[in-house]
């Protein structure tokens, strides 16, 4: 079953991903034991080599965001992923809900289209 | 409204930090102080040790920070971002235009 996550996306995820995708789903599964997780990479969108593992999107489901408003719920998730955002993680989307939330409402937002960044303000000189 | 991003409103250049702007830009929202960080990689990493908030671009209405794009964009949705504004003083544009539909 294709996930929502992947589909907004427009493309398959081939294999498991990449190490630091990996990292992120184990992670983020010990942290905040979700009921639905899915993990895009999306660096390739943001003008990096393939694999390059640094702009990803993540979809959590989980009970423990209960009663949690979004700022908090997003402070979970970057807690469980600390060591990875202050290294390699270069940018984060996140979308939290609750699983009563995911049955009502299994939409998620793409990933907005990459602008060039700091690569761009560089070039420019 | 104090927004910290990557680029200028008039230029954003990273699709986050766009849609942040694009955001408030639909709810009329147009004159705030809005921060490079990318002119400036002191402000880049203590932006983000004052938030504990580890990306950019990050959002903060009467000084308090709200979230980054992702939350900004649930607010929007939510009806949030317009009782926010109104906190503010600040009428949203996206109530106006609603008038307009009524009156239609």
């Amino acid at each position: 079953m294709r996930g929502a996550l992947l589909a907004a996306a427009g493309r398959t995820m081939g294999g498991s991903g990449g190490p630091l995708a990996r990292t992120i789903r184990s992670k983020l599964t010990a942290a905040l034991q979700p009921t639905h997780l899915e993990v895009r990479d999306d660096s390739p969108r943001h003008g990096g080599p393939p694999g390059a593992e640094t702009h990803f999107g993540v979809l959590v489901v989980s009970g423990l965001f209960a009663g949690l408003p979004p700022l908090q719920r997003h402070r979970l998730v970057h807690e469980a992923l600390r060591e990875e955002l202050a290294g390699p993680l270069h940018a984060l989307q996140v979308t939290a809900r609750t699983p009563e939330q995911w049955q009502s409402d299994p939409r998620v937002p793409p990933a907005p289209p990459c602008l060039g960044g700091s690569k761009r303000e560089r070039r420019r000189g | 409204v104090v927004v910290f991003m990557k680029g200028s409103p008039a230029q954003p250049l990273c699709g986050f930090s766009n849609a942040v702007v694009q955001i408030l830009r639909l709810h009329g929202v147009e004159d705030y102080r809005a921060h490079d960080v990318l002119q400036d990689p002191d402000l880049r990493q203590g932006i983000k040790d004052y938030s504990n908030w580890p990306t950019i671009p990050q959002v903060y209405l009467n000084g308090e920070f709200v979230g980054g794009c992702d939350i900004l964009l649930q607010m929007h949705q939510n009806g949030d971002l317009v009782e926010e504004l109104k906190k503010l003083g600040i009428r949203s544009a996206l109530l106006d235009a609603e008038k307009d539909q009524e009156k239609k």
